[in-house]
């Protein structure tokens, strides 16, 4: 039966992309790790910095591409928009999220060395989806609506930026971090947000440079110094142990999966440490913060559409458009959230780290909303459960 | 937004015990405040995560019970304390009407300023650029045009911008210029989005007023009329009377289901019929995600389920004849209760036993080989009920208790459970009851609702977003273009500024720079310059 195999050839692809993913994720990790960023905020890689970055993109490329044909597949298999269960909507957003880091991080903002991060996430998005895995197969008649297309679709797209946003906020807290501790230590005054703030000329001096930059010797000299100072003034325990128990509590809270927790606690471990490896490769941290604005100002809009769509379908399918079902209330938490990031932003006495905070917080609603709500709680968005 | 209170002020102020008058000055000051406006949000954010994890006493009315009771969750002490915080109805407690009403009470004292400085600004010319000598976006070329020419020239190239002429007279440095800013989006639309917080609050509260939802649940074959009595559930709005129902008549025809092999239905669909004085008004069908609606009211498909239609004789008495509704209780099977008996008194004034069936519905009954009866399919493929008599003083048949269940402590079990096949009657009691599963039925369960008021929410949405957009990406900037002649052409030099996201102004600047440039026409020789003249940045 075609369809049948559809579906096979769907998993088949699947899994290559997943391979890839992760592939282009250490690739990605060891780009960063060639990357050198002066505390003016210039980065270059070296030429072995830059083959390998380029390999990366390539193998990350492939990747999307491969899982967009496994998606596309799975729809054509099952005759439905393929994204109306946790799998596939898990899967989907891993997807979004590469793809949204590859144009705007990498391509738009030039920050090409920090997408091993955006890959990372994703490969974890994808590990939550096989622990999610669904057979194909129809779905419920409250699912049966072309509001599907339009509700879900902007939420997922908005989740996946929202996830690119997280990757550039909590650099930006930890680069932050070092900045200000190397600076306390050195008494030369605060991190370099107040510096790029200061006016039109400081932030175009720290232009960067084209893709490929090749590092020369002097160059090198000056960066290498200050460059350990920021990495000895972050604690080298903390970094992979908070990741693990984070990660591995939740997956243990949500599936009461010891193996899985166990893999997904490593994979947070080796994120932190490398986090923590490559805070001097980081661009400065007041461009992490602008990374992150535009990130999470883009997305805003877009999760504010999927609410107020869902609000409607709620209408059409259930008779009232507001219900504070348990997901309902989740998605107004997330909302709110990121709207306070946004105000704080131009609030005094909250812009930076508090604000940056909030946006931290604001994923983790999300993802609560997300994964907690549909696995835990109980309410009428329970069907599009596993 | 504005912080108005000086340091200062509040020091001289604060040793003194303010006034009735002061302290609201100081409240409505405090709360006009951004970070308040903040810790509101919090607060918010806060609210809507305890109503995401602690069951809703609106939503799950049993989970919150057994809360209350201690079966389930923290205990019943901490849920006692719950309640009393308002912590089972969340959305319903006075402090979050509190908190609701200190926001907008926060965003008023935000907006009424930022619209009157907003009005002002808008209602203000573009500046005329002083020192752009100073600037260091600036750019400055020579053309074969006149001045007037090249200002009028200038001026088509500057679109997206407010502009106007500046006369020599009204400017620094002696010169025509023309003036232009654009990004008033910014603030208007910021503006446009915090304004359609009201007009969704309206929307809300006339919703909540004039409206009316209610739940019926009926068996094929069955009606109901749009009155309140007829509603197994009314939750009217506090101005919906009992004379806004339309009183018109809903009658279930009949009721369609298929199934997936997983047990999870496909489809469910009910065909109904609308009457009015007698007469069929309206004919159609309600599927979930497609409503019926009539005179206002919509009719939603919620649930369904089983409806035999039982039939209990006490000789040639018929004591009890109905569709009775079972729902569903896991795995394609069915339970329910038929209250055959409430145990009226007799003519001694003695009262008569209460009798019930314990009801067990299998659609497609099959035994497993340790003898446990199971369903093979949702469908009725081989409907059997089951049935179990219980008779007793004490049921609660006369007590407001759910319709599908009975006290089964307060009576006996009477004989061997009855297995009955659609069409088939069993003798019960020692033959004194007879009992027959007469037909196979459905019910549908629906939502009746009339909401008014929802195309102001549709309206308040498309503004909410119209506005949240332009707010976070549009700019303010700020461009001269200053002319002097010089020879038979004039010298042109642009500048600009930008008040926010000065990163990318660089590039923009350079791009309407070169269009500018291009629009104008090249000077054929290049005159003397006058004083200190920059090469094109």
């Amino acid at each position: 039966m075609p369809t049948a195999e559809l579906a096979q050839t769907s998993n088949t692809l699947w899994n290559i992309a997943f391979l890839l993913y992760i592939v282009a994720m250490v690739g990605y990790f060891f780009r960063l790790a060639f990357t050198k960023v002066s505390v003016e905020g210039v980065s270059v890689s070296t030429g072995a910095g830059r083959r390998v970055g380029l390999a990366a993109t390539v193998v990350a490329s492939a990747g999307a591409s491969v899982h967009a044909v496994s998606v596309v597949q799975r729809g054509l298999a099952m005759d439905r928009v393929p994204w109306a269960n946790m799998y596939e909507y898990s899967s989907l957003m891993a997807l979004l999220a590469v793809v949204a880091g590859l144009v705007v991080v990498q391509r738009r903002f030039g920050y090409g060395h920090l997408m091993g991060f955006v890959l990372a996430l994703a490969v974890l998005s994808m590990t939550s989806a096989l622990l999610l895995f669904a057979e194909p197969g129809p779905v419920v008649p409250a699912l049966q609506s072309y509001w599907i297309k339009i509700h879900t679709s902007a939420a997922m797209a908005s989740s996946s930026i929202f996830m690119v946003g997280f990757v550039a906020t909590a650099l930006y807290l930890v680069k932050d971090t070092a900045e200000r501790r190397v600076a306390a230590g050195s008494g030369f005054g605060p991190g370099t947000v107040g510096a790029a703030q200061a006016g039109p000329g400081s932030s175009a001096d720290v232009e960067e440079r084209p893709e490929g930059f090749e590092a020369d010797g002097e160059l090198d000299q000056v960066m290498v110094t200050g460059l350990t100072a920021q990495r000895d003034a972050l604690s080298p325990v903390l970094f992979p142990v908070v990741p693990l128990l984070v990660v591995a509590s939740f997956t243990l809270a949500v599936w009461r999966a010891p193996m899985a927790a166990l893999i997904a606690g490593s994979v947070a471990a080796l994120l932190g440490a490398s986090t923590w490896y490559a805070v001097p490769h980081l661009p400065p941290a007041a461009r992490l913060d602008n990374l992150a604005y535009r990130v999470i100002a883009f997305a805003f809009p877009i999760w504010t559409f999927a609410v107020m769509a869902g609000a409607i379908w709620a209408e059409e399918a259930w008779g009232r458009y507001w219900g504070w079902d348990p997901k309902e209330a989740g998605s107004f938490f997330t909302w709110v959230l990121y709207a306070s990031y946004l105000h704080a932003r131009s609030t005094h006495g909250w812009r930076g780290r508090r604000a940056a905070w909030i946006a931290v917080v604001g994923f983790v609603a999300l993802m609560v909303t997300y994964y907690a709500v549909n696995l835990w709680v109980v309410g009428l968005h329970s069907y599009a459960g596993v | 937004m504005s912080d108005s209170s000086s340091p200062t002020l509040r020091r001289r102020q604060l040793p003194e015990i303010p006034g009735p008058v002061q302290t609201l000055g100081l409240l409505w000051r405090r709360l006009r405040k951004m970070s308040t406006a903040l810790i509101l949000l919090f607060a918010l954010a806060a609210a809507s995560v305890i109503a995401t994890f602690i069951p809703q006493q609106p939503l799950i009315p049993s989970t919150v019970a057994q809360w209350l009771s201690g079966e389930a969750g923290p205990g019943s002490a901490v849920a006692r304390a719950f309640d009393w915080l308002g912590l089972f109805n969340v959305f319903g407690s006075w402090w979050f009407t509190t908190l609701v009403v200190l926001l907008f009470t926060s965003l008023t004292g935000c907006l009424i300023p930022r619209w009157r400085g907003f009005l002002r600004l808008v209602r203000k010319p573009p500046p005329a650029g002083r020192s752009l000598d100073r600037l260091s976006e600036r750019r400055e070329f020579f053309t074969a045009a006149s001045p007037d020419e090249a200002l009028a020239l200038a001026a088509s190239t500057l679109r997206g911008y407010r502009h106007r002429r500046v006369a020599a007279a009204d400017t620094a440095s002696g010169n025509q210029q023309l003036a232009a800013q654009r990004g008033h989006a910014r603030e208007g639309a910021s503006l446009v989005f915090h304004t359609a917080f009201y007009l969704l609050l309206a929307g809300v509260i006339i919703g909540k007023v004039f409206g009316f939802e209610g739940q019926v649940n009926l068996p094929e074959g069955e009606a109901f009329a749009d009155t309140r009595i007829a509603y197994d559930l009314a939750e009217p709005g506090r101005l919906f009377g009992l004379d806004d129902h339309r009183g018109f008549v809903v009658e279930l025809e009949d009721f369609d289901v298929s199934y997936f092999p997983n047990f999870t239905p496909k489809d469910f669909v009910s065909r109904v019929r609308v009457l009015e004085g007698g007469e069929v008004v309206r004919e159609g069908v309600t599927r979930v995600n497609h409503p019926f609606v009539h005179d206002g009211m919509k009719l939603y498909q919620l649930r369904f389920g089983m409806a035999p239609r039982i039939i209990v004789r006490a000789g040639a008495t018929v004591l009890f004849d109905e569709k009775v509704m079972l729902s569903d209780a896991g795995g394609g099977v069915w339970t329910g209760a038929a209250k055959v008996s409430l145990g009226g008194r007799n003519a001694d004034g003695e009262a008569g036993p209460q009798i019930a069936l314990d009801l067990v519905f299998l659609p497609d009954a099959a035994v497993t080989d340790r003898g446990v009866p199971f369903t093979r399919s949702p469908e009725p493929k081989n409907p059997r009920l089951i049935g179990e008599l219980y008779v007793g003083q004490d049921l609660g048949l006369d007590q407001p208790i759910a319709a599908s269940s009975f006290n089964r402590a307060g009576g006996q079990v009477v004989g061997d459970p009855a297995v009955l096949a659609p069409g088939s009657s069993v003798d019960m009691a020692n033959g004194n009851l007879t009992v027959e599963f007469a037909e196979l039925k459905m019910w549908s369960g629906f939502q009746v609702t009339h909401a008014p008021g929802r195309w102001i929410l549709l309206f308040a949405a498309i503004l909410l977003l119209a506005g949240l957009i332009p707010s976070l990406h549009s700019y303010r900037r700020r461009v001269w273009v200053e002319v002097v002649a010089q020879g038979t052409g004039s010298r042109v030099v642009c500048a600009g500024v930008a008040l926010q996201r000065k990163a990318t102004f660089t590039e923009e600047f350079a791009t309407l720079s070169d269009r500018l440039r291009a629009a104008l026409p090249p000077a054929l020789t290049l005159p003397e310059a006058e004083g200190p003249l920059h090469a094109d940045r």
